[in-house]
Parts: structure tokens; sequence; C-alpha cells
């Protein structure tokens, strides 16, 4: 899996929890002012993004000291957060 | 199927144990889990680590969590200026952080269905004040605290947070007080008496069922403060 496979992933996992409503890009906020999504979906999306991890044999751990002692948070957009799934995913294999 | 921490020994084994007795399915997690007659695994809950591992393990066993009762937990009866730091640390580590950790790592589980209640074990001494509790009723003033706010936030995955405050029941924990001891808290409860573990699960039950589908954040102090 590329960075390319985790940015689909994260990005489909938003459209399934949306049902459809939001077209995320890259850039799309998820936390802070301009947050596109409210908590309660920021939870099921590392809820989803914590299945699909299982699916691809490895864990995701959103809460993990490494990816939030990172100088920004990795729910900052939907890039960032993609990196950090396709980081822990490397990290097993 | 309902998990009960500190299910080895005293409120949180009575509570497994009445489950059961009503059919439910429990998972005791305690330090000791030898001859335990019900299905359980070793943790102890200021160990985040191994309470995620044990997570892990039944979403990936895809079993259906309906209810956490926190009833881990360590008492000392002592003037705070005579208590060790050591002992400090390990009651806030033990109730508050404790408690912290099982509703993070197991909540999720219940927010995937939707539907939970999570009972967090709290004590009268913080509402009562008690002298010589000053540190072990600090250490359960966060978990009240902590619930109401944690309440807040899974009220929009229909998951409910209480608390249950005991005052002095009889346990194994109670033998170290004197009757004198005992006496001076229950004579501030409203119903002066020493309760039975069996109380307690009795609340615990109703919390974790549909009768109290309309409870969430509270308090529940048992013999009323």
């Amino acid at each position: 899996m590329n960075l390319k496979d985790s940015k689909n992933i994260v990005r489909a996992c938003i459209v399934e929890i949306t049902d459809d409503e939001i077209k995320p890009t890259d850039e799309m906020s998820l936390i802070g002012k301009d947050a596109t999504l409210d908590s309660m979906k920021l939870v099921e999306l590392c809820l989803a993004l914590e299945d699909k991890a299982t699916d691809l044999k490895f864990e995701f751990d959103w809460t993990s000291e490494t990816a939030m002692s990172k100088s920004r948070s990795l729910f900052r957009t939907v890039s960032s957060l993609a990196e950090e799934f396709h980081a822990q995913s490397q990290n097993v294999q | 199927m309902i998990i009960v921490t500190g299910a080895s020994r005293g409120l949180g084994r009575s509570v497994a144990e009445r489950l059961i007795e009503s059919g439910e399915e429990v998972l005791g997690i305690s330090r000791e889990t030898k001859s335990l007659p019900f299905e359980a695994v070793a943790g102890d809950v200021a160990d985040h680590k191994t309470l995620k591992s044990i997570a892990q393990k039944l979403r990936k066993e895809k079993r259906v969590l309906e209810g956490v009762v926190n009833a881990a937990g360590i008492a000392s009866m002592n003037l705070a200026v005579t208590t060790p730091p050591s002992m400090t640390q390990k009651l806030i580590q033990t109730n508050l952080v404790g408690t912290i950790h099982c509703c993070q790592v197991f909540a999720p589980l219940m927010i995937r269905r939707k539907k939970g209640s999570i009972i967090n074990f709290s004590t009268i001494a913080v509402a009562l004040g008690l002298k010589g509790e000053s540190i072990y009723a600090a250490s359960k003033a966060g978990v009240e605290g902590f619930s109401r706010a944690f309440a807040r936030e899974m009220a929009d995955f229909n998951i409910r947070v209480n608390c249950v405050a005991p005052g002095p029941i009889k346990t194994d924990l109670l033998k170290g007080v004197s009757e004198e001891q005992i006496e001076t808290i229950v004579s501030q409860q409203i119903l002066p008496k020493v309760f039975e573990p069996r109380d307690v699960s009795d609340l615990c039950q109703f919390l974790l069922g549909p009768s109290s589908a309309s409870l969430s954040g509270q308090v529940l102090h048992m013999g009323g403060a």
C-alpha cells in the first residue's frame, strides 16, 4: 500500500460516514475552526480507519504517543491523517 | 457481554456474579484471575497497553459489548498529611486514571453499535467530604468529573455514563475499618445503614438495563448524601 492508497482509503471512509455528503480533498480540515466533520463524525472516521487497518493486517492507533506528539495533529487535514495511516501500515511490514 | 473490572473480589466480584445469575455474559478483568468461576482476563486498569490489547482482541473476535462496570479500585483511609506520596500516586493511578483508561479503550466497541452503558465507581466520601479519606475522595471526585463530561461526549452515540457512589458496604475491604468509623460515616447518610454488596449489584443491573434509559451523567449516592 502506498501513500496514494492511504489517501483513497481516508477519503472513502469520509464519504461513507457522511453518506456521500462530503467530497473530501487532501487539504480539507478535520479539526479546528474550519473542520468539516463534527466530533461525532471524527470518532466514526477513526473507527472506520481502524476497521480498514484490520482488513489490511495492521493496527491503526490514532491515540499513539508518536502520532499525537508530532508538532501538528494527525487530524489536521485529510492528507496528514492519510500520512499517519500510511506510516503505521509501513511499521508492521 | 458486560465487562467488569476488579472482578476478582469485593464489589466487582459481586456485580459480576449477579450479572451472570441474571443470564448476562460477563468478561472479568482483574490482576488475579485464577479460580474465577467466569470468563476473565488478567489486566491492571492502570496499564493502558494491556487494556488496549484486550479491546483489540474483543473487536477482532466480534464480541458484542453492551456495558462496562469499572469497579476496580483501591482505598486508603489516612489523613492527607500522613499519606506517603507513593500511595497518593497509586490511588490516583488506579481509581482515576484506570477508570479513564477503561472508558477510552472499551467505549469504541460500543460506539460502533451506538448503544451501551458505562458505570464508574465513586464513593459517598466525595459528597460527604469524609475526614481521613481526602486523597481517596480526590481520586473519586476526579472519576465523577470525568464521568459527567464523558457522558456528554458519549450521548451522541447512545452510550450512557453514570457513577455509583457507595458508602460502607459489607465486603473484605471493610474488615480493617473500626465499627466506630463505620458508624461515623453511616450516620451522615440519609439512610443510615450499611448496605450489602447485593444492593450495589442491584443498582448496577438497573443502570445497565433499559429501565435507566433516561439517566446519564448522574452520580447515584447509595444511602443518600
